[in-house]
């Protein structure tokens, strides 16, 4: 596979090819590493069906602005406002239309979310309102209230991950899918391509873009290909291997979080020195450029700079194998049994080069005193060890994952991973409890500084987990579309930021 | 000839049969597909009610009861992650992966046998060591770089063909052309290696000594007697073909059966790895039925 990467890399890299536009006019071919299963709108949250789905065919009521500093912005909501008492009223945009020519009002969106806590249909989006009840109570057409019990403070911003559909969708996965977006779905053939043409009864401002074609290639060098020989315009995801030319390719961050997962619960990870020990055994720089694109920075949170309460006071752990050792054979005078095994268990094909990233760790590790090892699962495996119920009888593990948060809060990280009931957790800390549950409580600044508070907590008292990477992503696109990917290339690609030159 | 396919289509169906019971209990031991297709924070709840929704939380027994008994029905049940059934989804993808095979060994098989036994007549000659020469690249060259090699040399640099996908029949010939490559190799060693001992037979002395010519001797007498062993290669390269060629569906973009197959034991999407396993196994169980009745109409003794 390593062999084959390199190849390919080497091969494209070599063959000078000048860029070409893929068309004359405003039509653009999008190529995608996967085929779609779904164009569900329901489960547009899921990013490569979001890139095709979210905010191009489907809107959602409110919109956050994860390139600049704006925000949550409006969508199909013009305003709400907090009533109190766990109720928000959202006062919705008038004049839409659906692409089948039907108005959109009030009863869709509790349609939506109707659909999105049904039984008879398995939309992803459920996941965000796990514990939440909403209540959905239709003032007017254009006005509804929502009543979320216990109270959700980020109420609007949770509103930006469901997609609204009209109240005649059925309560099954739809093939067709009608939105208030800009385009509508003109064409789906499975496995081939999915063709979205834009709307002239669009409420809001026309795109650019007439139509959008989508096609599906696994290989990144045909991707970065295609839009070399003007097959396509934009490939969001190619890998750094054949991001070779200037013009036309970017660096971004991806909102990928990469890290280990320690567990607390089995030795030698239950104390606190061995987990100091094994941050400060990782030399996180010597990856980056290396193995890892330039571009990667350290992490020193489970979400990435752009998060609300993202804490810049926080250091990575330096690298210092002699603090190290000197921890590591304090812990063992104590009794530790710091010889354990430990197994970095990593996912193949999780992201570029993570086979050679568990193995430097893996060396490192053992460089300090450790008993490491590294075992590479595929994915379904590797979710048997990340998420709980835990297997029984285990030996010390640190699960290498990577962790996507795009949505702007912590609150989509921090219970899963922190939290005492959280499904990925290592760790079962009381105030890492109360400080997730009043920050998911918390409003403004005050949520912010919990979410600071909390950061701070796990990464430097606690020392929960071993926070290694916030990746980069890479994109090529055609030196004629007027096209800058950002971090929310990860899980859209809005048709109408796209400009010609 | 009747009683022999009757015998085959048999023995076809009990294998059938036994690949379908295999396959069915060893893919529901090789996880949850629940956990696949949710992200990874969902909640239980969420995935007790995607196993409810697909029946997964039923016995395995009931569910293999259900599974057959909807198979009787010529239902294969609903691709977990499509939403659509099955064998819709299996047979999309095979009518691309069929007539890919068929093109690729039609060409294949008509080269590899005139060249290996124009070859094998001119044995040490300068044709005989270009055709060995070029079989054996194709033979041992890995498809994938080729693929990528071909890409970059006439998609990239020349512009002559597109460099993926299958809108149009220029689309089919980059695919066709690296398909074609290894069992031409392989095929044509053997043709080449069979024909020369066919050569040495005692019957072609007796044909050159009453002045037959050379063309009725290489492609009416000897070539017959020859191809036995070409055709079992030819139904082992035909057999891997028709499972769906993964590597040149990767980076050519072409929907077939081989990359479905792929992604769908990766995701555990059982109805679709049940349903692509029976549709590729009844293709290569007819091509076997194929082999034999060329085997039996090559060899009389085989008949009889």
């Amino acid at each position: 596979m390593i062999l084959k990467r390199i190849l390919i890399g080497a091969l494209l890299a070599s063959a000078s090819v000048a860029p070409a536009m893929a068309q004359a006019d405003t039509d653009i071919t999008v190529v995608l590493s996967e085929d779609l299963d779904l164009v569900e709108p329901c489960m547009a949250t899921r990013s490569n069906i979001g890139r095709v789905v979210m905010q191009n065919i489907s809107e959602t009521l409110t919109e956050l602005d994860v390139r600049g500093d704006a925000g949550l912005m409006p969508r199909l909501a013009e305003s709400w406002e907090d009533l109190g008492d766990g109720s928000w009223r959202f006062n919705l945009r008038q004049g839409v239309t659906f692409s089948d020519g039907s108005a959109f009002d009030a009863n869709d969106v509790k349609h939506s979310f109707d659909r999105v806590f049904s039984d008879q249909i398995t939309c992803e989006s459920a996941r965000y309102f796990a514990d939440t009840e909403l209540t959905f109570s239709v003032v007017d057409d254009n006005t509804i209230d929502v009543k979320a019990e216990p109270a959700q403070p980020i109420l609007p911003l949770l509103m930006s991950l469901v997609t609204i559909v009209p109240s005649e969708t059925p309560m099954e996965f739809v093939r067709d899918p009608i939105g208030t977006g800009p385009y509508a779905l003109s064409e789906w053939t499975a496995g081939q391509q999915i063709v979205l043409t834009r709307r002239d009864d669009y409420w809001g401002e026309q795109p650019a873009v007439t139509s959008a074609t989508y096609v599906f290639r696994s290989e990144p060098a045909v991707r970065a290909g295609m839009v070399a020989a003007g097959e396509a315009d934009i490939a969001p995801q190619i890998s750094e291997e054949v991001a070779d030319n200037r013009d036309t390719d970017f660096t971004y961050p991806n909102s990928e979080t990469v890290y280990l997962r320690i567990d607390h619960s089995v030795e030698p990870m239950g104390d606190i020195r061995v987990r100091q020990a094994l941050n400060h055994a990782i030399e996180r720089e010597a990856f980056i450029g290396t193995v890892l694109a330039e571009g990667t920075e350290l992490a020193t949170a489970i979400v990435p700079p752009t998060t609300l309460g993202w804490n810049p006071e926080l250091e990575p752990p330096a690298y210092d194998r002699d603090k190290a050792r000197e921890l590591l054979a304090a812990a063992e005078a104590d009794g530790v049994n710091v010889k354990a095994p430990v197994e970095v268990i990593a996912r193949t094909e999780n992201f570029p080069h993570v086979t050679e990233v568990g193995e430097a760790i893996v060396q490192m590790l053992n460089e300090v005193g450790f008993n490491a090892s590294l075992r590479m699962v595929e994915v379904a495996e590797h979710e048997q060890y990340y998420s709980k119920p835990y297997p029984e009888g285990r030996n010390a593990q640190l699960i290498m994952a990577q962790h996507d948060n795009s949505r702007g809060d912590p609150v989509f990280s921090a219970y899963f991973k922190y939290h005492s009931d959280g499904t990925q957790s290592g760790i079962s800390d009381p105030k890492v409890d109360e400080l997730i549950e009043s920050a998911t409580a918390a409003t403004g600044e005050e949520r912010a500084a919990l979410w600071s508070e909390l950061f701070a907590y796990v990464q430097q008292d606690i020392v929960a987990d071993a926070l290694l990477f916030h990746m980069v992503g890479h994109s090529r696109v055609g030196t004629h579309l007027d096209f800058r990917p950002s971090i929310a290339t990860n899980s859209q690609l809005q048709l109408a930021e796209i400009g010609f030159k | 000839m009747t009683r022999l396919i009757g015998q085959r289509a048999i023995a076809s169906l009990l294998s059938l049969m036994g690949l379908m019971i295999l396959v069915f209990f060893l893919s529901r031991l090789t996880g949850d597909p629940a956990v696949l297709f949710l992200p990874i924070d969902a909640t239980e709840q969420m995935k007790q009610q995607f196993r409810a929704l697909h029946g997964l939380d039923a016995p395995l027994i009931e569910q293999f009861g259900r599974y057959v008994w909807d198979l009787v029905h010529l239902d294969f049940g609903e691709s977990l992650r499509k939403a659509r059934p099955a064998i819709d989804v299996v047979l999309e993808a095979y009518a691309w992966t069929l007539p890919l095979a068929l093109i690729t060994m039609g060409l294949v098989v008509v080269a590899a046998i005139v060249l290996g036994a124009l070859a094998a007549f001119n044995i040490g000659g300068f044709f005989d060591r270009l055709v060995s020469v070029v079989s054996l690249i194709g033979a041992s060259a890995p498809d994938f770089w080729i693929a990528i090699v071909a890409i970059v040399v006439f998609s990239l640099n020349l512009a002559w063909l597109p460099t993926s996908g299958v809108g149009t029949p220029m689309h089919w010939v980059l695919p066709v052309a690296v398909l074609f490559v290894r069992p031409f190799g392989l095929i044509v060693q053997v043709v080449r290696g069979s024909m020369l001992s066919a050569l040495t037979a005692p019957y072609v002395k007796t044909a050159r000594a009453k002045g037959v010519k050379n063309g009725p001797i290489i492609f009416i007498h000897t070539l017959r007697n020859a191809m036995l062993p070409v055709i079992t290669v030819i139904g082992d390269q035909a057999a891997a073909l028709l499972n769906g060629a993964v590597v040149v569906e990767t980076i050519f973009g072409f929907p077939g059966i081989g990359k479905l197959m792929i992604d769908s034991i990766l995701q555990r999407d059982f109805n679709v790895v049940l349903a692509a396993i029976m549709v590729t196994a009844i293709a290569i169980f007819l091509m076997n039925i194929l082999i034999d009745i060329a085997y039996s109409l090559l060899d009389p003794r085989i008949r009889h």
